[in-house]
């Protein structure tokens, strides 16, 4: 059963293209692939991406006709995401980039079982968590002993997968250090900082807690400034 | 439990506030239908919010009126109508109620505990007989609980597991058709559980290092008999890292659900509640820190 495109996106029917076109992009920021990397929700979370995808094209669709939807849909992703394409673009590639990864590493996997070297053990890691089949990943971890870089890398997705965050954090610190120059562990390291930042940017938070000066903060702010006024010999506020 | 999942009242709208105690009340009243007068006392706000969420995943009408009780007998207030959702938060609050003062009896010869439990027993072994498994389930999260803190585990992640494992039990209510909502849930309580289990030893610092008892942080940060509040700066970094991660993860699984109801009480606990809770206790705010201001 197809879902009611204006409910997906969380708009009135009837709502106006700017408005259709603000609600996409903080659902596609919500749900965004990058935000669930090391979360096992991550197959729910692309699925509702694909329905405000498909949601967004519908109305898109309706609203301007097929060719005026395309061009602003690229636009508007040109201009914000800077050459990166669209989300939807992004995941499909991302996906794409996913089943090359599992067919390759389960045909080498075929092919050299029962030989058993370090960065076939290794391959195997990373298949096994990228499929979230965290006891498998754990127990070739377990067996490897090569402990480099890569190595603790694995182990903290691991952890993180599982829920134990602080010792995930300081695995992916401790690859990063072991090995600075690699894009992929400090791209981890610095996703999970987002990701722990990101909580306090709800809105319903900041918006109370991070507002620009209230009455309260006025008043001293003038009775700091009189004083400081009276200070130097002069004065800001005469009846006091 | 431990009482720290509660609203961000002031934010809170007058109405929200009324629902959310309608929904504390009705869970009350419903644990004294079921089980009498005395297990009422074991009211808790986690179960409180349990019940919320549950309840707003599902389509049921919000319904409810104003009823006088033995604890406000003056004013009448609202409530809200109890469905199953009432039912099964008030079983599991009886069920961890029970095994929290029976732990207390056990370890500290605690009056309290001990009389507590032994009230508690008939409506314990009422509340077993109605959800067999996940009492099960719960009693083995407890005894690892137990082997974790006996072996002075130095791992804050690991201590925290069988506490996290057992909300997750909890909120992975049978109730819930859906797989995947129920998996959704499962890993909020999970995420909710590691909270409430580190932000509960982060606030029982003190009290631990008078008492020389076991405290994850001691072991896993090699307390030294230093000075509290230099040993709390610095843990503070790694710990507000691990607290607000484990919230972060809870809002991704929240914005997963399908909320149909309450939105305004759990968007207030969820994103704020919470998170002012963390920071009052990570500066020594906390509730067990109120005799030294």
């Amino acid at each position: 059963m197809k879902k009611n495109p204006y409910k997906v996106l969380g708009i009135k029917e009837g709502a106006s293209y700017d408005e259709i076109k603000r609600a996409y992009r903080e659902l596609a920021k919500k749900y965004h692939p990058d935000k669930y990397r090391n979360n096992p929700l991550a197959d729910l979370a692309d699925e509702k991406m694909r329905e405000i995808n498909e949601a967004y094209e519908t109305l898109m669709k309706n609203a301007g006709g097929a060719y005026q939807y395309q061009q602003d849909y690229d636009q508007t992703y040109e201009n914000s995401n800077a050459s990166q394409g669209s989300y939807s673009q992004q995941y499909q590639q991302q996906q794409q980039q996913k089943q090359q990864q599992q067919s390759s590493s389960q045909y080498q996997y075929q092919y050299q079982y029962g030989y058993d070297d370090e960065a076939e053990l290794e391959r195997q890691a990373r298949m096994y968590v990228n499929n979230g089949n965290l006891a498998e990943a754990q127990r070739i971890l377990d067996k490897m002993r090569n402990r480099n870089a890569s190595w603790y890398y694995l182990q903290g997705l691991v952890f993180l997968r599982r829920g134990w965050y602080d010792r995930g954090y300081s695995s992916i610190q401790k690859a990063v250090n072991m090995d600075p120059s690699n894009f992929e562990y400090r791209n981890a390291l610095n996703n999970l900082n987002q990701q722990r930042a990101g909580y306090r940017q709800n809105p319903y938070y900041r918006n109370t807690y991070h507002q620009s000066p209230d009455m309260c903060n006025l008043c001293v702010n003038l009775w700091c400034a009189d004083t400081c006024c009276e200070c130097m010999g002069g004065d800001l506020i005469g009846c006091c | 439990m431990f009482g720290y999942v509660e609203p961000d009242k002031p934010e809170l709208k007058i109405r929200e506030f009324d629902v959310f105690r309608g929904y504390y009340c009705s869970l009350c009243k419903t644990i004294g239908k079921r089980y009498g007068q005395i297990p009422r006392l074991s009211l808790s706000y986690d179960l409180t919010f349990l019940y919320i969420l549950l309840d707003a995943t599902s389509a049921f009408p919000l319904g409810g009126r104003r009823e006088r009780c033995i604890a406000h007998p003056l004013k009448k207030r609202f409530r809200v109508f109890s469905n199953i959702f009432a039912e099964y938060a008030s079983d599991m609050n009886v069920i961890l109620t029970y095994y929290s003062l029976k732990d207390k009896w056990d370890d500290e010869k605690s009056l309290l505990g001990g009389t507590g439990s032994l009230a508690l027993k008939m409506a314990f072994n009422k509340a077993r007989k109605l959800h067999p498994e996940k009492c099960s389930a719960i009693e083995g999260y407890l005894k690892d609980l137990r082997t974790l803190e006996k072996n002075k585990c130095d791992s804050v992640d690991e201590a925290a597991e069988p506490f996290a494992s057992l909300m997750r039990e909890l909120f992975e209510c049978g109730h819930i058709k859906d797989e995947s909502t129920r998996k959704t849930l499962g890993w909020m309580g999970y995420n909710l559980g590691r909270w409430i289990y580190l932000i509960d030893a982060f606030d029982d610092l003190s009290k631990d290092i008078k008492h020389k008892s076991y405290n994850p942080i001691l072991c896993q940060y090699d307390f030294n008999g230093e000075d509290v509040e230099s040993f709390k700066e610095r843990v503070r970094k790694a710990l507000n890292f691990n607290l607000t991660y484990s919230l972060s993860e809870i809002e991704k699984a929240y914005s997963l659900l399908d909320i149909e109801k309450n939105k305004g009480i759990l968007d207030n606990i969820l994103y704020s509640g919470l998170i002012v809770k963390t920071d009052a206790i990570l500066q020594g705010r906390g509730k067990n820190e109120k005799e030294s201001i």
